[in-house]
C-alpha cells in the first residue's frame, strides 16, 4: 500500500464517527478526562497515520480500541502478562456458588442498590489489568467477544477465561461492600431500602 | 424441537448465554431451561442484575465536543482534509 493516497474521506465516514465511544472508552480505561482527551487524541493521529494498513470492510471500531488500549499500556509501561485463569466453565459453575451464598445472606437484590452502584466503577478499576480492560470492552462498552479478542490481541477463550474470572473477582468485591454498607439479613437492617427501578 | 439440557450444563454456559455468544439452537435450548427450572431462574436474574450494574459503570466525557474539535485540530496539522 506504499504510495497509495490516504483517503481522508474514508477516514472521516468510518473511523471518526467512532469518537464518541472512543472517547467513553479512554474515560473509562484512564479514569482521568484530561489523560482521556491526549489519549483520544494521540489514537486517531496514530490512525490517520496508519490509515492505509486499515482494511477496509473489517471492523473499524475494534481496529481504533485496539490501537488506543496498546497505546495505553505501551505510555504506562503496563504490558500485558500473563495471568493465571481457570477454565471459563469452573469460573462460571463459582459465580453459581456465590449467588448461593448471596441468596443465604439476603443480598440477591445487591445489584440493584444504590450503594452497590456507586461501587461498580471503583471495583472495576481495582481489578487486575488483564481482567479490568476485558471488563471494560464486553461489560461497560459492549464488544462481542470475538471483537474484545481482536482489541486485546489474544484468543477468543482468553477472553472468556478472563472476563469470567473479572466477574467473579467483582461480584465478590460488590457482595463484600454490600454486606459492609448493611444491606442483608445478617447486618442490622432496620431503615427502608432504596431500591432502583 | 430443542436439545434438552440439564442445570450442570446451563450453569457452565450461563455467561455465554447472557452475553448472546451461543449458536441459535442453544440459546433457545437455554432459554427454555429457564423458564421451568427453578433452580437455574433466579440465578440467571442474579447476573442479569449484575451485568446491568456493569453497564451503567459506562462514563461519559463533560464536554465531548471539546474532544472533537481538538482531535480535529491535530488531524488537520497532520495534514488531513477529508472535503
Amino acid at each position: 500500500m506504499i504510495g497509495t493516497p490516504r483517503d481522508d474521506e474514508r477516514f472521516e465516514r468510518e473511523a471518526l464517527r467512532w469518537l464518541p465511544d472512543l472517547t467513553r472508552f479512554a474515560v473509562s480505561l484512564t479514569r482521568s478526562e484530561v489523560e482521556a482527551e491526549d489519549l483520544v487524541q494521540s489514537t486517531f493521529l496514530i490512525a490517520l497515520e496508519r490509515w492505509n494498513q486499515y482494511v477496509p470492510g473489517t471492523e473499524c471500531r475494534a481496529w481504533l480500541f485496539t490501537l488506543c488500549r496498546n497505546h495505553f499500556f505501551r505510555a504506562n509501561e503496563r504490558a500485558k502478562r500473563s495471568v493465571a485463569t481457570e477454565a471459563p466453565e469452573l469460573e462460571a459453575l463459582a459465580a453459581a456458588a456465590i449467588h448461593a451464598a448471596a441468596r443465604r445472606d439476603g443480598l440477591e437484590d445487591s445489584f440493584e442498590r444504590r450503594e452497590v452502584l456507586d461501587a461498580v466503577d471503583a471495583a472495576i478499576a481495582s481489578l487486575p489489568v488483564a481482567f479490568r480492560e476485558v471488563a471494560l470492552l464486553v461489560d461497560v462498552h459492549d464488544h462481542s467477544y470475538v471483537s474484545a479478542s481482536a482489541v486485546m490481541g489474544v484468543p477468543i477463550g482468553t477472553v472468556r477465561s478472563r472476563l469470567f474470572r473479572a466477574r467473579r473477582l467483582l461480584q465478590e468485591k460488590l457482595l463484600i461492600h454490600a454486606r459492609d454498607a448493611g444491606i442483608g439479613t445478617r447486618a442490622d437492617n432496620t431503615a427502608p431500602r432504596e431500591t432502583l427501578s | 424441537m430443542t436439545q434438552m439440557l440439564d442445570c450442570d450444563h446451563v450453569m457452565r454456559q450461563l455467561w455465554d448465554y447472557l452475553d448472546e455468544e451461543l449458536t441459535a439452537d442453544r440459546m433457545e435450548a437455554i432459554r427454555e431451561h429457564l423458564t421451568i427450572c427453578k433452580r437455574c431462574h433466579p440465578h440467571a436474574e442474579f447476573e442479569r442484575s449484575f451485568l446491568r450494574a456493569l453497564a451503567k459503570a459506562r462514563r461519559e466525557h463533560s464536554n465531548p465536543a471539546r474532544v472533537a474539535h481538538r482531535v480535529r485540530s491535530a488531524l488537520v496539522a497532520r495534514g488531513y482534509s477529508p472535503a
